[in-house]
């Protein structure tokens, strides 16, 4: 499935320019999603704007942002108006940088994006600069703006992709010293260091996905279940004799999983 | 200096050995420019309320609850007990269920870092683990629940700490391999790859954090001001991408153009001067920061 682009624009190594396009790494759709209900009635519940001063409820398309001048001082700004703002880099990233792969601590890795050409005619240019970087095991550094903030960005050769990190603004990572300035630096016995190595290397195993399993998100699944057999009722439902759901737990998860992707799917507001 | 207060208090259990620790946030994001919300019309700031999509009445937020769609419009409520029962008691323990080779793991996965420092009696147990790891060259994978959240936070050795990071799920990542996988395996070699990686060493330089500032800011309040006075704001124009049949060509002009300013760049200036002979030729709206 095709995803929609996060952002669109252009990748740009000295003369050399070509049309990208990123997506976001993280996906929400296959995530147990809820609304909220009112407990009352059941039925949603919704998010309105009202005017502070008038009460009155406002349109949507009503709905503006406001740059605050001075107290009570508003001027409005609409997103194409912000979309003009005057930094070269809101639709160019420009790779002014290269430093070693291994030289930014992953402590300034902020979100992953993943990077790829647009249009096939930008296929070879992305590619040069990928491979570019890949064989000189260099990361890129750049500067983009992206939801509202300029941040400095890392360009990672990844595959047949490339995958661009946010990275942190140096205040806002706190100054390790504060932490770790106590630990006291003498070495630990070095025989009780090589058992640990021994214990270490009987637990190693390969990185894999599946390390990273949610046990949470089956077991919901297993309660909202329980929940529903429980207040079966045939409330907004016609059939009067509705289907008896198979007893078997494991299609009533694969059932309720692909009921998951099929509402997140279209549930984007 | 004042060390802030920990986050979370437990343990770090490996190999039958359990180490007191404390866990720190390393970062704080933080929203850099607000706006506000605005009735268009009035000009007003607005609130937001919440209302019952039929009745419309407002809805208070106790009388808010989760509710999951089984079928179209028919939802299961889940109070926040039944949420809370599905995350498994909180052990306060970090315990280690394997540990895994740094250079193997798929930093897409990261979500947040602590710093995770030894608390008081902890010292010997904490070295052992953060030097074991060091030789090993790996890092530990360990789960807990974590702001009433079960988590797998990755414990890696830092300079004298540890760095636990949070892991988002599987189902929350989209691999690189499925978002790459439309993509053309071209494989750039010869003459295009050597005046790139030439290009590349040219500019090889450091990313220095404390060194770079959000300008985004700063170019908002100068759109405001231009709107007030009524002036336009040059456009940004779309750069024109390099044809394939152009781009050997593109490479060799770059090449030579970095060549020429041998002296190397000592600041991060963003603006490029590898463009300047084109911007002089073609446009004189090109804005220096």
């Amino acid at each position: 499935m095709a995803l929609r682009p996060y952002w669109k624009g252009y990748l740009k190594l000295s003369l050399v320019t070509c049309p990208v396009q990123m997506t976001p790494a993280t996906s929400e759709s296959e995530k147990v999603r809820f609304h909220t209900l009112n407990r009352v009635t059941h039925n949603r519940v919704m998010s309105r704007y009202v005017d502070a001063v008038t009460g009155k409820e406002i349109e949507d398309e009503d709905a503006v942002k406001g740059y605050q001048k001075g107290e009570d001082d508003y001027v409005i700004l609409e997103d194409e108006e912000l979309e003009n703002v005057a930094l070269d880099n809101t639709k160019t990233i420009d790779i002014d940088v290269f430093a070693p792969s291994d030289s930014i601590e992953w402590i300034w890795l902020d979100t992953p994006y993943y990077l790829s050409p647009n249009e096939p005619v930008g296929e070879e240019a992305f590619s040069v600069i990928r491979d570019a970087m890949a064989s000189e095991d260099m990361v890129g550094i750049s500067r983009l703006v992206i939801s509202r903030r300029e941040r400095a960005v890392m360009l990672e050769p990844r595959g047949k992709g490339i995958v661009l990190w946010t990275l942190r603004y140096g205040d806002e990572v706190r100054d390790e010293n504060a932490y770790f300035g106590g630990v006291d630096d003498s070495p630990s016995d070095p025989e009780v260091v090589l058992l640990v190595q021994q214990l270490i290397k009987k637990q190693t195993r390969h990185w894999d996905s599946k390390l990273v399993a949610d046990p949470v998100q089956d077991k919901l699944l297993e309660i909202i279940e329980a929940k529903r057999k429980q207040t079966k009722r045939p409330a907004k439902t016609k059939e009067i004799n509705p289907k008896p759901a198979p007893s078997n737990v494991i299609n009533i998860m694969d059932a309720l999983r692909k009921s998951v992707e099929g509402e997140n799917r279209r549930g984007k507001r | 200096m004042v060390v802030a207060r920990a986050n979370w208090k437990g343990f770090i259990k490996f190999g039958g050995v359990a180490v007191a620790v404390k866990l720190y946030t390393v970062a704080s994001s933080s929203e850099r420019i607000a706006f506000h919300t605005l009735n268009r019309v009035t000009g007003n700031r607005v609130r937001r309320v919440f209302v019952d999509s039929e009745t419309g009445d407002p809805v208070e937020p106790e009388e808010q609850v989760k509710g999951y769609e089984v079928e179209n419009g028919d939802f299961v409520v889940l109070e926040p007990e039944d949420v809370a029962s599905a995350i498994p008691e909180s052990d306060k323990t970090l315990k280690v269920e394997a540990f895994v080779p740094c250079n193997e793991i798929d930093d897409v996965y990261f979500d947040k870092p602590y710093y995770l420092a030894p608390d008081k009696m902890g010292a010997d147990g904490f070295k052992l683990l953060r030097d074991g790891m060091r030789k090993g060259r790996v890092a530990a994978l360990a789960r807990t629940v974590l702001f009433r959240r079960l988590r797998t936070v990755l414990i890696r050795p830092h300079n004298n700490g540890l760095i636990g990071t949070t892991l988002n799920f599987d189902y929350e990542i989209r691999s690189s391999e499925e978002a790459f996988d439309q993509l053309p395996d071209l494989k750039i070699e010869g003459e295009m790859l050597e005046l790139a990686k030439h290009i590349i060493n040219t500019k090889k330089g450091s990313f220095d954090p404390k060194a770079f500032d959000d300008r985004y800011e700063s170019a908002v309040a100068e759109l405001v001001k231009a709107k007030i006075e009524g002036r336009a704001l040059p456009k940004e124009r779309a750069p024109s991408p390099s044809k394939p049949g152009d781009l050997l060509q593109a490479l060799r002009e770059s090449a030579a153009l970095v060549s020429a300013r041998k002296p190397k760049r000592s600041s991060q200036k963003t603006d490029d001067g590898a463009s300047s002979r084109k911007a002089q030729r073609s446009s004189r709206s090109k804005r220096t920061a």
